[in-house]
């Protein structure tokens, strides 16, 4: 049964995979170098790179931290209240956040939605990917040989050393699996940035959307060649950072120190 | 102290829930497509992700490594940037503006992401626990062995995937051409006016859906297991 599951899943990765090769062909004729020089586009990039580094640099710290007080402190009562968030769509989190920060309630005019900094889509972010990172990281924490943090306690090492060297090489796999996966999701979405951003810059998924759908899909070609750009150069970091750490993963996976 | 701070930090966002009456839930076209799409999805995705991370751990083959590293390949492409160009495929198809392209494009969007976890709960449980499985006769490896040890899976699965699911404004929209209306979809549009109550209906529909959806299987395994350890006695 296994089998036929594989085939048809295959089957199914295989769309959005030949996707960007229709991206590909769409985008033929569009001229790069103008998009480059488009002032809106730059702005966009730049707040997009901005918004994702932030978002998921805290997301990953928090939810590490979070997954290491269960496993190492015993906190498992953070495992049931940090499935909560898990509940809500990112559409509707943006809403609540949208109620929360937008003077409904008071004391929270200190950050405002819609406001420029995008602080507010930045919370929502990492309101939504901290339990996701807790949960893929809870699961390297319970694959972790313990005797190497016993050893690194009974050699009397600070907590930072302890950490950096019985913990630190059995996460490098999953923080960059879940770097990779966030920064796919948060830099080309479209729902909560459109809700919770200004008009100028907008983030490039919502600028990309906004530009294929409006006019009667005229400047559609520009719009995919954006989102084939985008995908190729997340893609070559994917392969570059998996390249240059493949010889630490691959020595960590055999269990063998040199 | 600190704990308090931080479950105030976490729920404080619940607020909004609470700050308006919301309106009545009225169960038209929009609701129907979104418990349809739901049901479909999370029973697809649970289905699928199972099979083939049992396949990607349990299973030797030269074509294994390629296999996974291609299974798990679309969890870095954009979802946006995706959708863009399954869009352009599907037109050629004429499957743009129907169920079934909506479907397809969301359980391609949701399958690598449950194939993952699949794989990580398979890959923490363990070879030897699932080995021993295999001396059973299919129908009952299921019924005693995989249903009990993979209940949390399972749920987390059909949870992940239906809030992947409900969360999809653009993918809904660009493939159902607007002809496939969705909780998300109408969301959307009552969320950029400025009718609160109404906004908070559907708010709160798109809570519930995965919190029930959640609850429910873990009640229907609770009493899966409850028969189950009556007939072993």
């Amino acid at each position: 049964m296994s089998r036929v599951n594989v085939v048809i899943s295959s089957l199914i990765t295989l769309l959005p995979l030949t996707a960007v090769l229709f991206l590909l062909r769409e985008a033929v004729g569009t001229d790069v170098w103008s998009l480059v020089q488009d002032e809106t586009w730059r702005a966009s990039l730049a707040v997009t790179l901005y918004v994702t580094l932030v978002s998921t640099f805290l997301s990953l710290v928090i939810g590490t931290i979070c997954a290491r007080m269960v496993y190492v402190n015993g906190r498992t009562w953070l495992s049931f209240w940090l499935n909560w968030p898990l509940f809500v769509p990112h559409i509707a989190s943006a809403y609540l956040f949208y109620l929360l920060f937008s003077g409904g309630f008071p004391g929270f005019g200190l950050i405002a939605s819609n406001e420029r900094h995008h602080l507010v889509v930045i919370l929502t972010y990492v309101w939504k990917e901290v339990p996701f990172v807790f949960l893929m990281m809870l699961g390297s924490y319970a694959q972790l040989n313990r005797g190497y943090r016993d050893m690194a306690k009974t050699l009397q090492l600070s907590p930072w050393q302890q950490f950096s060297v019985a913990e630190w090489p059995f996460l490098i796999k999953p923080l960059l699996d879940s770097f990779w996966i966030l920064v796919a999701f948060i830099s080309f979405a479209y729902e909560v940035p459109a809700l919770l951003g200004v008009t100028f810059p907008k983030l490039l998924g919502v600028l990309a959307y906004d530009r294929l759908t409006t006019g009667l899909f005229l400047n559609e070609s520009e719009a995919y060649a954006v989102a084939l750009i985008w995908a190729l150069i997340l893609f070559a970091g994917v392969l570059l950072s998996y390249a240059l750490t493949a010889k630490r993963r691959r020595r960590i996976e055999r269990g063998v120190r040199r | 102290m600190k704990r308090i701070l931080f479950l105030i930090v976490l729920l404080l966002p619940f607020i909004g829930l609470f700050s308006s009456m919301p309106a009545p839930l009225v169960f038209d076209e929009a609701v129907a497509n979104t418990i349809v799409h739901v049901f479909v999805l999370a029973g697809l995705n649970v289905w699928l992700a199972l099979g083939t991370a049992w396949w990607l751990l349990f299973t030797e083959s030269r074509w294994r490594p390629f296999v996974e590293w291609f299974l798990f390949l679309p969890l870095f492409v954009p979802a946006l940037a995706s959708t863009f160009g399954m869009y352009v495929a599907l037109v050629r198809f004429g499957l743009v503006g129907t169920q079934f392209g909506v479907l397809t494009v969301l359980l391609a969007v949701t399958l690598p992401y449950s194939i993952r976890i699949a794989y990580n709960a398979m890959y923490v449980i363990g070879r030897p626990l699932f080995e021993q499985a295999l001396f059973l006769p299919p129908v009952r490896r299921v019924q005693f062995v995989l249903v009990p040890l993979l209940t949390e899976t399972v749920r987390t699965i059909a949870l992940m995937s239906t809030v992947v699911v409900l969360g999809q404004f653009v993918l809904v929209q660009l493939i159902g051409a607007g002809l496939v209306p969705t909780v998300t979809t109408r969301l959307y549009h009552v969320y950029a006016g400025n009718d609160v109550s109404l906004a908070l209906q559907n708010t709160w529909l798109l809570v519930l859906i995965p919190a029930l959806l959640y609850g429910g299987i873990g009640y229907l395994m609770r009493i899966w297991m409850k028969v189950m350890k009556g007939r072993l006695r």
